[in-house]
């Protein structure tokens, strides 16, 4: 390599931008292709429909803006659309929490590490049919073995205030095998020196986690944090499984309402304008996440 | 290297299947019309009987049936199969749902002179059930039968109630208060529950119940797109829900827990539809029920004693772009004629036969226990007309998710009837949907 080459570059940039230009789109290309024929050409597609008065197979008359008119006075899609938060709130944190705990226990007991972390990540493995089945067998209110051991025959899946938490701690057990993988790959990032020298200085116990784990874990908790929410709002095969949105509409998440009005009531076009609705209260609490991240990082400066 | 093979040995295979086809077949080709059914269970079995006879009973056509779930998936796949012209040749339908189907642009009309070809005629079949099959004046649909709701009681226990006449049975019923003590007398005489239905969460029963009882009061339920029944909707769900709440009968049970806490002696009435009959008729036969079981139509409890009832029937989807050939109508009505005419063997799955000549034949009124609740025909009541109704429809899925809450007192019956109404309020404003 010659030591000017490196000098040059930032001179000649346009032409050089200009000569890497068709690589470069040549590369992107396979992405791009797939990109706007799976994605985006769909959405744009889903956001037309949105505007018209559709069945599953007919689109028909262009509406304008009714459909989301009529959706924000629906109670039944802000129903979903606070089920749905619900859900969030009764699984992010748990997950993220419980996940950084396992982590540290794999972490810790390095004998037992392989066996630990594979009991831990197995049932991520697991097919949302499995899963659904062996939560659906556990929480059976006569002979469901989690009756067995509290005593008792709640129907944990038929209860109106059960039935929710139910499926989240379900869907707890199933997924928290990925946060653990991403908080033990944090975990082993952190130089043991950082451990040693603080042992030196006579840190112990909760100090070092407080002083030295979090905050390198800091930015792996950030993405845990932002990967849970936009998959706990995504929740719909758990609930359509084992509660099939009941009882009494409690366990219907905003994904089953739009599900149901396209498939029950064949009204394609309200349905898309449900999932474009949705959409948008999902990135607004993205932009708002994002923001309050950036808010904590400013304010610990 | 194999794989290249593959195609060649195909070939070979179809050319043997076809020359060997073409030893047995006769010189006119056989038509296949294949169908599509809802039905399961006994039903599903009784059907393939049909079918297997009819297609020994000549060589024309070949029916090939196929059983898709019953409910919302089964018309899901019906409609949307149907518009885009890969829909089936023939379905069972509900005759509850014809306006939603026909109207939806989802079948095909049938002419007269279709029917009259294979020697079918409107006036054959029962009057209410032809006109059920009727969509601004032409016919989309060959009703096969009715399956009205029934009280079915134990009369053991009934007898223990003090329920029973001298010859053995229910002394009548007349009015609601009358229903609801014997349920509560049944109850207390003999520690067993008086009533047994499906109310689980999603089931359909409370929703029919209601309807027939809102029906016995000369109540109309939807007209001009608003719901109309009134006070009378909180009232009567509030009926059913003390049958509940007070222990007559115990809430939650879904189908099979219910029909099987009745046939273990457990409840002292059931109220279901007539599709229960062959087990009951069956546990009979083989010994296993502890008691002697009779039906009696829905009590009145009103003004007049309507109740809830659906028929299936068969029907021709609009495939549209693959219409079907004259022949092949014909070679459908030919199938739907025969299960006419041979439908004695259905009405042993509880249902009454919609064609007339068989209905009325002797040997159907003497068949047992159907000819108990035989009158129900004439007091049969569909849901209302309209796109979103119909068995297993979205209005019914509405009801039956808010109805059965207020009998688990997780909801008030007013509160019930008005989620179930504001969340259903969309569906009767909106225009019907050509599918």
């Amino acid at each position: 390599m010659h030591r000017d080459e490196s000098t040059l570059i930032p001179q000649t940039g346009p032409t050089t931008a200009r000569r890497d230009a068709l690589p470069a789109w040549l590369l992107l290309a396979p992405f791009l292709a797939a990109f706007g024929l799976f994605f985006f050409v769909p959405a744009l597609e889903t956001f037309w429909l949105s505007l018209t008065e559709s069945s599953l197979t007919r689109t028909n008359a262009f509406v304008g803006l009714d459909n989301y008119h009529t959706l924000l006075n629906d109670p039944s899609f802000w129903d979903s659309v606070g089920n749905t938060f619900y859900f969030a709130l009764l699984t992010v944190i748990p997950l993220c929490a419980l996940g950084l705990l396992m982590a540290m226990l794999v972490d810790r007991f390095t004998r037992v590490q392989g066996w630990l972390q594979g009991a831990f990540f197995l049932p991520f493995v697991l097919p949302i049919s499995v899963m659904t089945l062996i939560a659906d067998w556990m929480l059976q209110p006569s002979s469901g073995v989690v009756n067995h051991v509290l005593g008792g025959e709640r129907a944990w899946l038929a209860d109106p205030h059960w039935a929710l938490p139910a499926v989240a701690i379900g869907t707890i057990w199933w997924t928290v095998g990925f946060n653990v993988l991403l908080f033990l790959a944090g975990l082993r990032n952190i130089p043991a020196e950082l451990y040693e020298a603080a042992a030196l200085d006579g840190a112990r116990g909760f100090t070092l986690f407080r002083t030295i784990t979090w905050p390198a874990l800091r930015p792996v908790v950030t993405t845990a944090v932002i990967l849970q929410l936009i998959a706990s709002l995504k929740v719909f095969g758990q609930t359509y499984i084992l509660t099939s949105g009941g009882p009494f509409n409690t366990t219907r998440v905003a994904l089953h309402y739009m599900y149901e009005t396209a498939f029950t009531q064949s009204d394609a076009g309200y349905a898309a304008a449900i999932a474009m609705a949705f959409v948008a209260i999902v990135v607004m609490l993205s932009l708002v996440q994002a923001w309050i991240v950036k808010w904590l990082a400013r304010r610990d400066a | 290297m194999a794989r290249r093979g593959f195609p060649r040995a195909a070939a070979l295979l179809a050319t043997l299947f076809l020359v060997l086809a073409g030893g047995s077949a006769p010189a006119r080709a056989q038509v296949e019309v294949r169908m599509w059914t809802l039905l399961s269970g006994g039903d599903g079995a009784r059907m393939r009987a049909l079918v297997d006879d009819f297609n020994a009973s000549q060589r024309d056509v070949r029916v090939v049936s196929t059983t898709l779930r019953w409910g919302e998936p089964f018309y899901t796949k019906l409609i949307t199969a149907s518009v885009v012209g890969a829909g089936p040749d023939v379905a069972t339908v509900h005759l509850s749902r014809i306006v939603n189907l026909a109207g939806g642009g989802v079948l095909r009309p049938i002419a007269p002179a279709e029917l009259a070809s294979v020697g079918l005629r409107g006036r054959d079949y029962l009057p209410r059930q032809w006109s059920k099959a009727q969509y601004e004046g032409r016919t989309y649909a060959v009703p096969l039968d009715v399956h009205p709701l029934v009280l079915y009681y134990n009369k053991t226990l009934a007898g223990q109630a003090g329920l029973l006449d001298a010859a053995g049975n229910l002394k009548p019923i007349d009015g609601v208060a009358a229903l609801t003590a014997a349920f509560r007398t049944a109850t207390e005489r003999t520690g067993r529950r008086g009533l047994t239905m499906e109310s689980s969460q999603s089931s359909y029963a409370i929703w029919r119940l209601w309807l027939a009882m809102l029906v016995q009061q000369n109540v109309t339920i939807i007209a001009n797109g608003r719901f109309t029944y009134g006070p009378a909707g909180a009232a009567t769900l509030a009926h059913i829900s003390e049958w509940f709440t007070r222990g007559y009968a115990q809430a939650g049970l879904d189908y099979p827990a219910s029909t099987s806490q009745f046939m273990g002696g457990n409840a002292a009435f059931m109220l279901n539809g007539v599709w229960e009959v062959p087990e009951l008729v069956r546990a009979t036969k083989a010994g296993t029920l502890g008691f002697e079981y009779g039906i009696v139509p829905l009590p009145k409890m009103y003004a007049n004693a309507s109740t809830w009832a659906d028929s299936h029937a068969f029907a021709l989807p609009a495939n549209s772009g693959h219409e079907p050939s004259p022949a092949k109508v014909q070679a459908i009505l030919r199938f739907v004629a025969y299960v006419s005419q041979h439908s004695l063997g259905w009405a042993q799955g509880g249902h009454i036969p919609a064609y007339a000549p068989v209905a009325e034949s002797p040997a159907a009124k003497s068949l047992m226990p159907n000819a108990l609740y035989a009158q129900a025909a004439n007091d049969a009541v569909y849901d209302p007309d309209g796109w979103y109704m119909g068995a297993a429809g979205p209005l019914e899925a509405i009801a039956s998710k808010f109805l059965p809450a207020a009998l688990y007192g997780y909801m008030t019956p007013a509160q019930a009837v008005h989620r179930f109404e504001t969340e259903a309020a969309r569906l009767v404003r909106k225009r019907p949907p050509r599918y």
